[in-house]
């Protein structure tokens, strides 16, 4: 019960700095002063640090990885964005993405909490090592490619006509858009193959064809097209973060979509 | 597809046929991409298989289906055009890898090392490609549905009898539940319900075995003792009576009869009986007696699909290979634990929960899982090279076109 009750509370506690991460953030920008930035910052340190112990709690109460249901990987899903957004803070500043990432990873926290936390019992077919390698390295790579989304719309904003933004914050913004996806496409393949090989360990099939993997495919073909134009015809610019817009979207349709209206082999992350 | 950057790359000397230019050119590949994401779409939003039989019934549904059918998209994976995809995705694959080879000569330093991770994973989608060609040309799947003691040689498939060039036998087979954990909602726990009769006064408890409850009479003044002390002796799911000794026993895990021993100590009388969650009115096996004011209940919690899937622990069979008339291995398959042997691997899929002596267990022989593997393998090595080694060691951004 003890044990339940610091859960909640660390729950509670990584949804809150998540959200106060974002205030100061938006208030910083508004601004104009640096502290705020840095509090944010600080902030998203700290709720990533708290919702990892939760997780490491999590994971030892269940006695398994906790990411096989909605609530679960919707908490992975806030981790992952934040933890892909303090990787890429070491490389560039762009002061509102912090709030960007800090409000998505308090709405996948939100939303996590209206489905229910209890740990149940994982079926037969999930009881392997495979689970967290597979969860973990897809959700990386959403992360990355949320961020990406982020930028994406962060960059058609700001080369909208009369926009003030400067052209080396642009720059920076088309730049985090390819390494995102890059980060996000070596994760997503990981997450792919690693369910592939699961697949053919529990069913004797690597691909069946389900609404999940083929959705899967479809990012991944989505995001392999971005690559090869951002890569081989140097598309940057508008249309690179439209098709990473649209990539995400496919994304959010693999995740949530699919959990919700279609079945298969992935039914059981509805609940 | 022309782009502002490709007018100021330098014009390149044109090379080779003009086919496999045509094949090898980024507008032909993102082409058959575009052509792909759109199939799966269409294979995922569309019914497919045998999911077209529930929208036949459906007002209009006929009219739709057999349009549906007749364009292919009812089966929209095994089609002769989305396979015809493949194969042109291959080619183009093809033509890209032999430029990607030629490139690795010209390119120096991190490039280089960017090229060559390039050419792996091009070479490495190849290789997934053929493993799965190999799968469909001298795979084979089937599923074997036998009770304990029951010998086979063959598989069912959806091409007819699958033969298998040994035997196997199914020597046990074992169905395990997860225990309720503290986790588990109290309105999911099973109840035991004991009424004076007389009086018409209930009491409830959760059933947790060998933990004495204290029952006050009805009209006892405050601070009376109890009148009874109730104990839940013994637990089964599945009620039996052994026919040749006489004893109760479960006859499976499966909770098809449950049952619970109740104990009840009293005004001088010790009974003991069993209750039965599907037939409360049941006369019980060493039931009550006239001395014995309390009637009782037993409420077992009811498992909805979901549920008792996952309740379900563990499902296995340990079976026996058999050649020349001889047991030559015995081996337990469960869920993620397949079994290999003489080139087929077999895995757990099935069971009935009504006849614990039954399993199911899927036949593949697929030659084309270790391509696939050593493609996958390739394709991690590959894209490690493009996105991380040789971005780290050359410290920065690649130059478009590189790569083309």
């Amino acid at each position: 019960m003890t044990t339940n009750l610091n859960m909640t509370m660390l729950f509670n506690v990584s949804l809150a700095a998540y959200f106060c991460a974002m205030v100061c953030a938006v208030i910083g920008l508004m601004s104009r002063r640096r502290l705020f930035d840095w509090i944010a910052n600080g902030l998203i340190v700290a709720g990533v640090s708290i919702q990892s112990v939760y997780i490491g709690m999590r994971w030892m109460e269940a006695g398994r990885a906790p990411f096989s249901n909605m609530f679960e990987s919707l908490v992975l899903f806030g981790w992952t964005v934040s933890v892909v957004y303090l990787l890429l803070r070491f490389r560039t500043k762009i002061p509102w993405l912090a709030a960007a990432s800090a409000a998505l990873s308090a709405l996948a926290l939100a939303h996590a909490s209206t489905y229910e936390s209890a740990i149940r019992p994982l079926m037969p077919a999930l009881q392997s090592n495979w689970l967290s390698f597979h969860v973990m390295t897809c959700f990386l790579g959403y992360g990355a490619f949320a961020i990406s989304a982020v930028a994406s719309i962060g960059f058609l904003i700001s080369t909208r006509q009369n926009s003030t933004v400067q052209l080396e914050t642009r720059q920076t913004l088309e730049s985090i858009v390819a390494q995102t996806i890059s980060f996000g496409f070596l994760f997503l393949t990981l997450g792919i193959l690693t369910g592939a090989v699961w697949a053919n360990s529990a069913w004797g099939t690597y691909w069946s064809w389900d609404p999940k993997e083929t959705w899967s495919l479809i990012t991944w073909l989505i995001y392999a097209a971005f690559l090869h134009f951002n890569f081989i015809r140097g598309w940057r610019g508008r249309r690179a973060a439209w098709i990473s817009i649209i990539g995400f979207f496919s994304v959010l349709f693999t995740y949530y979509g699919v959990n919700f209206l279609l079945s298969g082999l992935h039914s059981y992350a509805r609940s | 597809m022309s782009d502002s950057a490709e007018k100021n790359e330098p014009a390149k000397p044109v090379v080779g046929n003009p086919i496999t230019r045509w094949l090898g050119s980024l507008v032909f590949a993102l082409t058959v991409v575009l052509l792909l994401a759109l199939a799966c779409i269409a294979g995922t939003l569309i019914p497919q298989g045998s999911q077209v039989e529930s929208y036949l019934s459906q007002p209009g549904g006929h009219q739709v289906i057999e349009l549906l059918m007749t364009l292919g998209l009812t089966r929209v994976f095994y089609s002769w055009w989305f396979v015809g995809l493949l194969f042109a995705l291959a080619a183009s694959l093809m033509v890209c890898t032999g430029r990607r080879y030629r490139a690795i000569s010209r390119a120096t330093g991190a490039a280089r090392l960017r090229v060559i991770g390039s050419f792996i994973t091009h070479i490495s989608l190849l290789l997934v490609l053929a493993g799965g060609v190999v799968r469909v040309i001298w795979g084979q799947k089937g599923v074997i549905q036998f009770r304990e003691g029951q010998t086979v040689n063959s598989a069912e498939s959806s091409e007819g009898v699958m033969p298998l060039p040994f035997e196997i036998r199914l020597t046990k087979f074992e169905l395990e539940f997860h225990k309720k954990t503290a986790t588990t909602n109290a309105d999911q726990v099973d109840q035991l319900q004991v009424e004076w009769t007389a009086k018409h006064q209930l009491v409830q408890f959760p059933v947790v075995l060998n933990v004495e409850r204290s029952v006050v009479a009805p009209d006892a003044p405050a601070g009376a003792p109890p009148a009874f002390k109730i104990r839940v002796l013994h637990y089964v799911p599945d009620f039996t009576v052994d026919a040749a000794t006489g004893d109760v026993k479960s006859r499976s895990d499966t909770p098809n009869n449950p049952a619970v021993q109740v104990e009840a100590v009293g005004g001088g009388v010790t009974n003991t009986q069993w209750v039965f969650a599907r037939f409360p009115d049941f006369g019980t096996h060493g039931g009550p007696d006239a001395a014995m004011p309390l009637t009782f209940r037993y409420y077992a919690v009811p498992s909805d699909e979901m549920g008792a899937q996952r309740d379900i622990k563990a499902f296995r069979s340990t079976v026996e290979v058999i050649e020349k008339g001889a047991v030559i291995r015995t081996q337990t398959i469960a869920v993620n634990s397949p079994f290999s042997w003489g080139g087929f691997t077999f895995y757990q899929t099935s069971y009935n929960p009504e006849d614990l002596t039954w399993s199911a267990l899927q036949v593949v022989r697929d030659p084309g899982v270790p391509i696939v593997y050593a493609g996958f393998i390739l394709m991690m090595a590959g894209l490690t090279m493009v996105f991380c080694v040789g971005p780290w060691l050359g410290g920065q951004r690649r130059t478009t076109g590189e790569l083309s």
